[in-house]
């Protein structure tokens, strides 16, 4: 039982890429991409989770995927158009789609009726003249058939195919033979005269996946009386025998009433580890299919007196695969097959090679043992990245040790130090790559919102992503997702005009939300724009003074105004919506961004539009600092904050008011804070002449001039988290284990600023008091 | 798996610890180590009851005064002194106490409620009052040790 939970666990992560293969082909469809691979990737992500949803007897999965599967189909083989409108269809299909998997892994609830309407619309879309499809009743069974070890079937290769399961392979002395196999044929009674001719060669991948011909025989049986006819000359003498080969040929006379469709439905779940033919009425010999395929085309209905044209010779899109092992293969792409035709009929070995000589034949192509992909829990990588850290912590305070002796640097204990701390460089670097991660994962939740805001707020937009591959730790990863969801929800919602009022100020109705990613001197930068009406700074102002948040005296520039959105409790939606209004804004995002060592900013441009940067460290688990000393403690500032450090002169810092004094830099004068009295650990600060300035920038681009005591240098450190065990802490980022192995604190910037702006000395300056 | 013994109702292990002239316990299952005094790394803008924090084997450490958070004057820390490494809820933290006393073996009808006369911080930390040979040990309320996350943050 556990095993089959495992498999599920894997199935559903491979549910999860395949939906953004769905996602993603859809959407290059949308872009006018709609050539057949890009058709065939879409109905082979849904094909794949319809059977294995079949394998794990997900039934509203399966009957949904398989509304659409059937759509797709059409799709592919241009009975049906692929418009524009047809497509945003089949987007919306693949939405419900991801609910029906979520709601199968238990995770939420499918709104049924939703589906329902969703499945008729893409039954409408699938036969607009209405021509019932007899398909669906068959095809249903056969997939809860295949919920057994999936069944399968076919026919053999001249060339070995193989395998050990084949339960032929009892006896050697095989003689062509028939069986009739009529359990359900009674039912379905005499086919009025419809007569198939099915011919299955098994491929060794077919019994290597667990599928039997039996089973699929038993299948075919169900459509109408059969006679199977196995044809077993390939079988070579027992010394020459393979046994993982599978060297059995199978010709079925069917009588039905169905379609081919629904026969080739049967074989759904073996496509392309079989060669399969289908023609209608008394069909080939086996050996003239054989050559038929091996000639690489549609057979030339050789030796088939009242044969009419084979229908179609096995298009394969990809099997299944559902892998019986939880094994750590991972990833299979989906490859195209070499389109070659099947050469020599003698190469036994090669499983894969044996590609059917059909045109379109495409097959999921596991990486072998060479190029394999792992899948490893994430918890193990964590670990790693623990213990590096502390390999980080303990080198350095050794380092620090052996430097408190006096040991000549060019002693061997000194140069041995000096590798060792590369080497810990080094494996740190290559652990931390372990775990970086394009953003593309959070990525491609994306273009679902945009579609589901942009309805529920009659909106027209359009996602642009540029920067998918970009790369980044996985612990920022996991983080992006709810800023860069309330961003671009917020570009819709608040930023892009109804289509009306675009139309009026004669812009496309269609508005643009671009969602980028990119590296940025040591920072992934995000930004998510829109091409809207840009930010009200009259309306955005008027409200900050109506709820109190800003006093209506204070001067601000168009920049201020911009960011008082991300004041707490400031929301400008006239209306509460489903979307966003609910009060808990920008300043949530703001403040967990800030909780990453982030900076979040705006800037808008009225009519053109409005651009949220969000900046955050490429990893949460190291940072670059310069350790400092304040009033007898040991701090850590980011240095990505800092601009730079001097030791100011007498004549550059001036008084400002009561208490405060900025410091002259260059042409411009920067507040001085003083960290020690800003996180309370004196009372008085010395005259800053007597310490060192860190010129900092925060995140709004605002500087400030932090004086601290000295400056021990710059050191790497590894970040550890307060609130793990503790909580936040205003103006501390979070904490660090220093050489000496004593916790120091990294300093939080940003915080320590506006703590500045706050302080009592100044309570009359009319501050962004609720901003932080 | 061996199974768990039962006596005569539920017995618990509690240690026991001074806290200047009183004294206090908890519940053993969610003690994870008694570390003698080091020196803490202080917190900005935190409550006086917060020492700081230090580093246990790599991760942070934050260590309570628990006289202070009682209400009581600070802790001097001497070499005697130790802190009592406890599991509140999820997270870990250091109770910074006089001396360990002991180690009792409980059951639950020895709980007394705490008397009203306590004031409301008080009556909040404290679970119950045991009384054992003639002496009185209050039973500390992990999970109300240290404020909400949120509540602070603000």
């Amino acid at each position: 039982m556990d095993e089959l939970e495992a498999i599920k666990v894997t199935f559903f992560q491979e549910c999860e890429e395949l939906l953004a293969d769905l996602e993603g082909g859809l959407l290059a469809m949308q872009d006018g991409n709609d050539d057949g691979d890009t058709v065939n990737a879409v109905f082979r992500a849904v094909h794949s989770i319809k059977g294995g949803a079949g394998a794990f007897g997900l039934e509203p999965l399966v009957r949904f995927a398989h509304v659409f599967e059937t759509l797709l189909d059409a799709v592919r083989s241009n009975e049906v158009p692929a418009t524009p409108d047809l497509v945003v269809t089949l987007l919306r299909a693949s939405d419900v789609l991801a609910d029906h998997v979520s709601s199968a892994r238990g995770l939420g609830v499918v709104d049924e009726a939703v589906s329902a309407a969703m499945a008729a619309e893409l039954k409408a879309c699938t036969d607009p003249n209405a021509a019932p499809a007899p398909v669906a009743a068959p095809v249903v069974e056969a997939v809860a058939f295949e919920a057994a070890p999936v069944a399968a079937a076919p026919a053999e290769t001249l060339i070995g195919a193989d395998d050990a399961l084949d339960d032929d392979d009892l006896g050697f002395d095989f003689q062509p033979m028939t069986i009739t196999i009529d359990e359900q044929a009674a039912d379905v009674a005499a086919a009025a005269g419809n007569v198939w001719t099915v011919s299955i060669r098994p491929k060794s991948d077919l019994y290597r996946k667990a599928n039997e011909t039996a089973l699929l025989l038993r299948e075919l049986a169900r459509l109408g009386p059969i006679e199977a006819t196995l044809d077993a000359s390939a079988i070579p003498p027992l010394d020459m025998l393979d046994a993982e080969a599978a060297y059995a040929t199978w010709t079925v006379r069917l009588e039905t009433e169905e379609d081919e469709t629904a026969i080739r439905e049967v074989f759904e779940f073996v496509d392309g580890d079989c060669d399969l033919e289908i023609t209608r009425g008394e069909g080939l010999a086996p050996d003239a299919a054989l050559a038929a395929l091996l000639a690489g085309e549609a057979p030339a209905p050789v030796a088939a007196p009242a044969a009419p044209e084979p229908v179609i010779v096995a298009e394969a899109p990809a099997p299944v695969v559902i892998e019986a092992a939880p094994e750590p293969v991972a990833v299979a792409p989906v490859v195209e097959a070499a389109p070659a035709p099947v050469a020599a009929p003698v190469a036994p070995a090669a499983p894969v090679a044996a590609a059917p000589a059909a045109a379109k034949t495409q097959q999921i192509d596991v990486p072998g043992p060479g190029q394999s992909v792992i899948r490893v829990d994430p918890e193990r990588i964590d670990r790693l990245i623990d213990l590096v850290g502390e390999l980080v912590i303990n080198q350095a305070m050794l380092a620090q040790r052996v430097g408190e002796y006096g040991i000549a640097p060019s002693s061997n204990l000194a140069m041995g130090l000096d590798e060792l701390e590369q080497l810990t460089r080094e494996i740190q670097d290559s652990v931390m790559a372990i775990r970086a991660q394009p953003v593309k994962s959070v990525f491609q939740r994306m273009p679902r919102l945009v579609r589901e805001v942009a309805s529920m707020t009659g909106k027209q937009a359009r996602l642009v992503m540029d920067g998918e591959n970009t790369e980044v730790d996985k612990t920022v990863i996991e983080r992006l997702s709810d800023p860069i969801t309330h961003m671009l929800r917020n570009a819709i919602d608040h930023g892009l005009e109804s289509p009306e009022e675009r139309k009026a100020a004669g812009k496309n109705p269609e508005g643009v939300v671009k969602l980028a990613a990119l590296h940025r001197s040591g920072r992934i930068v995000i930004e998510v724009s829109d091409d809207g009406k840009g930010i009200n700074r009259e309306r955005v102002h008027s409200i900050a003074i109506k709820k109190g948040l800003i006093s209506p005296e204070l001067q601000l520039t168009d920049e201020e105004i911009d960011n008082l959105i991300f004041l707490p409790g400031f929301s400008t939606a006239d209306k509460i919506s489903d979307v966003s209004g609910r009060g808990v804004g920008m300043d949530v995002v703001k403040r967990s961004v800030q909780a990453l060592g982030g900076r979040i900013s705006i800037t808008s441009r009225p009519g053109q539009g409005s651009t949220f940067t969000l900046s955050l460290p490429l990893t949460l688990a190291v940072l670059d600092g310069m350790v400092v000393d304040v009033a007898g403690e040991t701090l850590v500032v980011p240095l990505a904050a800092i601009v730079e450090s001097l030791r100011p002169k007498p004549e550059e810092v001036r008084p400002l008011g009561p208490v405060g004094s900025v410091l002259a830099v260059r042409d411009s004068f920067v507040p001085l804070i003083d960290v020690g009295l800003t996180l309370g650990y004196r009372d008085s600060s010395p005259p800053p002449t007597e310490g060192v300035v860190l010129l900092v920038e925060g995140e709004d681009g605002s500087r400030a001039a932090l004086v601290a005591d000295a400056i021990h240098g710059q050191r790497q450190v590894v970040i550890k988290s307060l609130e793990q065990n503790y909580q936040q802490v205003d103006g501390v980022a979070a904490a660090t284990i220093l050489g000496d192995g004593r916790v120091a604190l990294i300093l939080d910037v940003d915080a320590v600023i506006s703590l500045r702006r706050r302080e009592p000395p100044r309570p009359a300056e009319p501050t962004l008091i609720a901003a932080e | 798996m061996t199974e768990e013994i039962t006596v005569t109702g539920e017995r618990r292990e509690l240690i026991s610890f001074r806290v200047g002239e009183q004294e206090y316990c908890v519940d053993i299952m969610a003690v994870r180590e008694i570390r003698g005094w080091s020196p803490a790394t202080t917190l900005p803008q935190s409550p006086g009851y917060m020492r700081g924090v230090i580093n246990l084997r790599g991760a942070v450490l934050p260590i309570m005064d628990l006289a202070c958070r009682l209400g009581m004057p600070v802790i001097e820390p001497t070499v005697r002194s130790v802190f009592i490494v406890v599991k509140a809820g999820d997270r870990m933290i250091g109770m910074l106490v006089d001396a360990v006393s002991d180690i009792l073996s409980i059951t639950d009808d020895l709980v007394q409620p705490t008397p009203d006369l306590a004031c409301d911080a008080v009556r909040s930390f404290i679970r119950g009052i045991i009384s054992i040979d003639g002496r009185m040990i209050s039973e500390i309320s992990l999970d109300r040790l240290l404020p909400e996350r949120e509540a602070l943050a603000a």
